[in-house]
Parts: structure tokens; sequence; C-alpha cells
């Protein structure tokens, strides 16, 4: 598995800047050769905690503020680890009598990772995921 | 032997979705191809209202050239779900790792109903 920590960042956490995250992402991602089940799982997972900073971290700003994704693999675990870093607060999303129609980010984020932990605090949000056994097959047998 | 280094300094475009309609009868098919995330939702929500205002007999929308779906579009789904008249099927097609799966997994396609093919939604709504 390669040993690799790569940071992407943008200034400002808007959709348009969740897109590009997110595909720097999917293009790192590819060098684990996962299945495309499992590559698409990461990269929607990585997207909604991405997304949700976009949409509620900076709700109470006039702009938004900065988004950062780290993305690190831990060879001794298998594992990958992601952190979205924000310096905004998460506001909940309301409950509008709407379940239906109630955010599916969250719970998207805990049925495709592992491991899913969301640190609030006034400084801030950190959101880290970690996805195991996200070494290659092919290379494993080499 | 590839500098993976380089592999971000690729040009990266935003997000597209395109988004076209399509009448077979009285049944409206609003199919949607690319990027359907929290940017290019709501041209699909606005496109599926616009379906829907012109009354159609059934509502398809097509996931099948989708090549990646977030929540939001999910939301987009439900919502054209609760929205059509209770008198107009819905029905959603969506297969594969980035449609079909995350559907599944999060309990749209219990709310909705999900077809693989283009062509069994229609068989089963012209049935």
């Amino acid at each position: 598995m390669p040993a690799a920590e790569s940071r992407y960042h943008s200034e400002v956490a808007d959709a348009v800047s969740v897109g590009r995250l997110r595909e720097e992402f999917s293009r790192w991602l590819r060098r684990f050769g996962l299945s495309a089940d499992r590559h698409a799982d990461l990269v929607l997972a990585v997207n909604e905690a991405l997304a949700n900073t976009a949409e509620f971290a900076y709700r109470r700003h006039s702009h938004p503020g900065a988004v950062t994704l780290t993305v690190r693999c831990d060879p001794a675990t298998d594992s990958l680890l992601v952190t979205v870093t924000d310096e905004g607060v998460w506001r909940e999303p309301r409950d509008d009598g709407n379940p239906q129609l109630r955010g599916r980010g969250i719970p998207l984020m805990e049925a495709l990772a592992d491991e899913v932990v969301i640190d609030s605090s006034a400084t801030g949000t950190t959101v880290r995921m970690r996805f195991d056994q996200v070494s290659n097959p092919s290379s494993a047998m080499a | 032997m590839p500098d993976e280094s380089n592999i971000t300094d690729e040009v990266i475009l935003p997000p597209e979705c395109v988004v076209e309609e399509k009448w077979i009868d009285r049944i409206v098919v609003v199919s949607a191809a690319g990027t359907v995330d929290m940017l290019t939702s709501p041209k699909l929500e606005e496109r599926i209202n616009a379906a829907v205002a012109q009354k159609p007999a059934a509502l398809v929308v097509d996931l099948t050239d989708v090549e990646f779906l977030a929540s939001a579009g999910m939301s987009v789904l439900i919502a054209a779900h609760q929205q059509t008249p209770e008198d107009v099927a819905f029905a959603v097609v969506a297969d594969g790792p980035v449609t079909g799966r995350p559907l599944k997994l999060v309990g749209v396609a219990d709310i909705v109903d999900v077809y693989p093919t283009l062509d069994e939604a229609l068989a089963k709504l012209a049935a």
C-alpha cells in the first residue's frame, strides 16, 4: 500500500470547491486500485463531509470560510484516514416536519465509512472517517 | 515511472449536469448525465418540476448516465416523489456503484421505486 499523506485546501467552502476537492480526492484514491463499489463509497463519504461544511459550517458568517481535506493511509492497520476540517459551527439541520427530506449526509457517511467521529468546538468542526482494508488485493498477492 | 505527485495538477473542470426531457406517450422521462451534487441538483429539480407541471401520466427520472450522485441529488428524488400527484406514477432508473448502491444504502430505494434500466421502468409503468 502506498504510504502517503495528502492535503487539499480551499479558502472558500462552497459548492464549487466541494466539487473540486472531491475530484482531487477521487484522483488521489485511484492509486489504491479499489473496486468500483469501494472507490465510489469513499468518494461519496468524503463528498458528504465536505458538503456539510459548505452547507452548515458558515451559516452564521457573511462569507464561507476555509475547508481542509487531509487523507492519510496507515499501512500498519491497512486503513485510510480522512479528516475534513473547518473553522465554522455546524448548525444541526432543522427538523421541518418532513423526515423523508432530512439530510442524508451523516447517515451516508456512517453507512460508508468504518468509523465516523465528528468533533465540534467553538473554533471549528473536524470530521474523521476511517476506511479499513484499503490495500490493493492484486498487489497484496504479488 | 509515472510521477504521481502531478496527478492533481490536471485541470479539474467544475461538475456539469446535462438534463434532458423526452416524452413516450404520456410518460415523461427526465434524464440526467454527469454530476448530481449540491451544485447541480437544483437544475435537475427545476426540470423535474417543469415536467410535472405538464401533467404527465407518469414521471421517470433516469440516472443511467450519472457519474456522481450526492445526498443533495437524493433529496431531489424524495422531493419529486412527494410532490408528484398521487395519480402520477413515479420511478427512478439507477444501477451500479454510484447511483443504485447508495440509494439502497440509505433507504431511498425503500421510498421510491428504483429500476436498473429505463426499459424495465417503462415496462412497469405501461403495465
